[in-house]
């Protein structure tokens, strides 16, 4: 009986590990004649008309509120002046903490701060000219109304070519005593001219901070401005001078001023003379901008992405059913065709958005917050080749949920920090007007042999 | 003192739920073996024999109760009886060079049977009428935009096409018994279609996924005659409705189905032999909407010997198999197998092992099944 209820266990064991393996199933194709009837069919087809009711908005972003400002002497095509007002510095400061009585400062010298985001790499003795403007600089300021200030001159000059090309300072002492002193990231090298001018070289993002060192008296604290400081920048350059400067809309790329000042506190008590401290403050931005001519052209017929306000297409797509129903798109690419090449130079080149919309509401459709449903593509200065832009995530979508709004915004990025502005053909211009691109599966017909 | 207590039907009936649980719960599947050459047709037709048939190349299903293939012999069965077979199977492709290894679980038949009068017997159960389970990687290279893109499929088909019966086998006499039986054939399958591309920046991967539904009804009869007290001998006839596949709903498609008959002959040599040998056709070719059918006709020959307790079974089979391009694919097949009684007679044990070598144009597959079959009379 013992023997017999081995047996079975055995065999009951043995069925249970065998039953426990897993399943292979596939193995390679020997196709067609081992392989099932039908296959997986992948059509790719351009639909022209697919794109309608498009059109062309401006003022999302105005140059004031944009993350750079761009400073640019590109003669025929843009003259761009960048420039921010400081905050308020006051002349007179108390002692000590508590007194009621306050004392006068001295200002030994200033420094001003801007972070270049953006410079052509190829471009040779790239110059910065600092401007001193009127403190009332505003969003009224025009090209015109400030030119005065902008054509006379300059405070001080420094040569960023020329920077670049000096020995760098890399003693990690001296450089992270700068970063403290300045509370910028960490950055790998120093370079200082003859003038005190400083050129940092950020090694995380390749952007350049550079500081301007200003004497007494060429940094004056002015009392009926309460303090307050406009400074312009021009850029020059033996060709291709364009530089983006960032703004506050990114902490760390602000532009700043420093003063150095001195002060003495009176000694009243005490037969000690009266004992004199240095200090430093530090300004923010209170105010920036960027003015430029030409002016970016009134939007037209055509399909206006990016300039100054910014400006944004939308385009509105007919999914037609059978996108919806019987196919699963595996690559879409809105084709877009530019009415001209974007003038400028090379590193002026911008990104695109195509970024889907919640619901359309004309010119206030709020984007969609999902990050997935996006497209981007640079449009390249001088280049007047058809724009193309993949966005089968948002065209998959439009397939799969009907009741999702098919219509997207072409936005630049970022909007409203540079001048150059792309126009497409809209879908007024028959021949010209933009496409979808569209490579698709077919349903695979399952159930037949 | 120790004692030894005699197994009762109730040990039987456990074991066979245990078996029963264990292959149909981790699986979940009906399937018999399936084949790449099911693969370009409706699937691969499932073998409706017991593990002891099977064990004997086939021979012996005409005349076993607990193989579906024949009515007629529901009508031996004298207690409320149950049997389930299950087998794994390990299955080298190698398609015109390209060698593949696969394996897979299955649970191909179940049978019950009991005496409702003394001359009449109700029996019923399932197996598999058509296994649909295989997956396919294809590789290839497609032009899309006028450029050359890799691409590779992946088309997979999980499940069968089972094939339920009712069934009643009469005596009409001490020589002469008969059959008849009603089929509803159904099952589903999990289908699934995958295209990835190489250049996975630019084109994203497209999946579908469905399930098909499979419906059909069909009739059978048979007779099982006693030329003399050792020789008995067999005959079979089936028929089946159109087989409909349903997705969603809808009906996609609907395939006849053939016409299946044959006989078969055993001669029991004495107490501890038997041999017996049957030949089967089935008129695939009528197929219409599959163009590579084919009229298919299998025979097999195989012998028990052994006291009926513990017998050793033995068995060759040879046949065509239905789907497949330009000459109709072949299948033969060896198998071996043991037989065990316990629990006083109430329930038995079988264990077969087969090894089948398949051809058809440009592909070959060798199989080797281990089986495991219970059955118990509760």
């Amino acid at each position: 009986m013992t023997r017999r209820l081995g047996f079975l266990i055995f065999l009951v064991a043995a069925g249970g590990a065998i039953w426990a393996c897993t399943e292979e199933a596939t193995a390679p194709g020997s196709c067609p004649n081992y392989c099932p009837t039908d296959s997986i069919a992948i059509r790719d087809t351009i639909f022209t008309a697919i794109i309608e009711r498009d059109t062309s908005f401006r003022g999302y972003v105005p140059s004031y509120g944009a993350e750079a400002m761009t400073a640019a002497d590109l003669p025929g095509v843009i003259d761009s002046r960048a420039f921010f007002t400081t905050d308020t510095m006051f002349r007179r400061k108390a002692p000590n903490v508590g007194d009621t009585t306050t004392v006068p400062i001295f200002v030994d010298s200033s420094r001003v701060r801007f972070v270049i985001v953006r410079r052509p790499k190829s471009t040779t003795n790239l110059r910065l000219h600092l401007y001193r403007l009127p403190a009332t600089t505003d969003t009224t300021s025009t090209f015109s109304s400030l030119d005065p200030a902008f054509t006379a001159a300059p405070v001080d000059s420094l040569n960023i070519t020329d920077l670049l090309a000096l020995p760098a300072l890399t003693d990690t002492q001296t450089v992270r005593q700068w970063d403290s002193a300045w509370g910028v990231s960490a950055s790998d090298s120093i370079r200082v001219d003859a003038a005190g001018n400083v050129l940092q070289f950020n090694h995380l993002d390749s952007t350049i901070t550079l500081y301007f060192k200003l004497d007494s008296l060429q940094g004056t604290l002015s009392d009926a401005d309460t303090g307050r400081i406009a400074w312009g920048v021009r850029v020059a350059a033996d060709s291709l001078a364009s530089i983006g400067i960032g703004t506050n809309a990114t902490i760390a790329n602000t532009p700043v001023m420093r003063w150095f000042y001195h002060y003495t506190i009176p000694d009243t008590v005490s037969a000690t003379p009266d004992s004199v401290v240095y200090a430093a403050a530090t300004l923010g931005t209170r105010f920036h901008n960027f003015v430029f001519t030409p002016p970016a052209a009134p939007v037209d017929s055509n399909l206006a992405v990016g300039g100054v306000p910014s400006a944004r297409a939308l385009l509105r797509v007919a999914m037609p059913a059978f996108l919806h129903d019987s196919i699963d798109v595996v690559r879409a690419t809105l084709i877009l065709v530019p009415v001209n090449a974007v003038q400028g130079v090379a590193s002026d080149s911008f990104k695109i958005v195509a970024h889907h919309i919640s619901t359309d509401l004309g010119a206030k459709s709020p984007l969609d917050p999902s990050d997935a449903l996006i497209g981007t593509v640079f449009v390249h200065i001088g280049s007047p080749d058809t724009v193309r832009l993949e966005i089968t995530n948002l065209v998959r979508q439009f397939a799969l949920d009907s009741t999702l709004t098919t219509a997207f915004v072409l936005g630049q990025v970022p909007e409203a920090a540079s001048y150059p502005e792309v126009r497409f053909y809209s879908s007024r211009a028959a021949a010209f007007r933009p496409g979808l691109h569209v490579t698709y599966v077919k349903r695979f017909r399952f159930g037949a042999p | 003192m120790m004692t030894v207590e005699r197994s009762d039907g109730r040990t039987a009936v456990a074991l066979l739920v245990v078996v029963t649980l264990a292959a149909v719960g981790p699986s979940g599947r009906l399937a018999a073996q399936d084949s790449q050459l099911g693969i370009r047709g409706l699937g691969t037709p499932g073998k409706l024999e017991s593990v002891r048939a099977r064990s004997t190349g086939g021979a012996f299903a005409p005349f076993d109760a607990f193989s579906p293939l024949t009515d007629a012999t529901l009508a031996d069965v004298r207690r409320m009886s149950a049997s389930v077979t299950s087998g794994v199977s390990w299955r080298s492709v190698d398609a015109s060079g390209v060698e593949s290894s696969l394996r897979g679980t299955r649970f191909p038949a179940m049978v019950i049977a009991g005496p409702v009068t003394r001359r009449i017997v109700v029996g019923g159960g399932f197996s598999t009428y058509l296994d649909r389970s295989f997956g396919v990687i294809i590789q290839d290279t497609v032009n899309l935009r006028g450029v050359p893109q890799a691409v590779t499929d992946e088309i997979r088909s999980d499940g069968a096409i089972s094939d339920l019966r009712l069934a009643v086998g009469a005596r009409l006499g001490s020589r002469l018994a008969v059959g008849v039986g009603l089929h509803r054939i159904t099952g589903s399958t999990r289908v699934s279609a995958r295209r990835s591309f190489a250049d996975t920046a630019n084109y994203r991967t497209t999946t579908a996924k469905d399930e098909v539904a499979y419906g059909a009804t069909g009739g059978s009869a048979s007779l099982m005659f006693d030329v003399t007290s050792d020789l008995r001998v067999a005959g079979w006839f089936r028929t089946d409705s159109r087989l409909r596949a349903d997705v969603g709903g809808h009906t996609v498609s609907e395939n006849d189905l053939p016409i299946n008959y044959g006989a078969g002959i055993q001669w029991r040599a004495g107490a501890q032999a038997s041999l017996a040998g049957n030949v089967t056709w089935r008129n695939w070719g009528a197929v219409q909407s599959i163009a590579n059918a084919h009229d298919t006709f299998s025979w097999s020959l195989g012998a028990e010997i052994g006291s009926p307790a513990a017998p050793f079974r033995f068995g060759v089979r040879s046949g065509q198999l239905p789907f497949g391009v330009g000459k109709t694919p072949t299948e033969m097949g060896y198998s071996g197998g043991l037989g065990r009684q316990f629990a006083g007679g109430r329930g038995r044990l079988d264990i077969g092992l087969e090894r089948l070598q398949r051809r058809g144009t440009g592909l070959t597959e060798g199989v080797w099944t281990f089986m495991l079959g219970l059955t118990v009379r509760p």
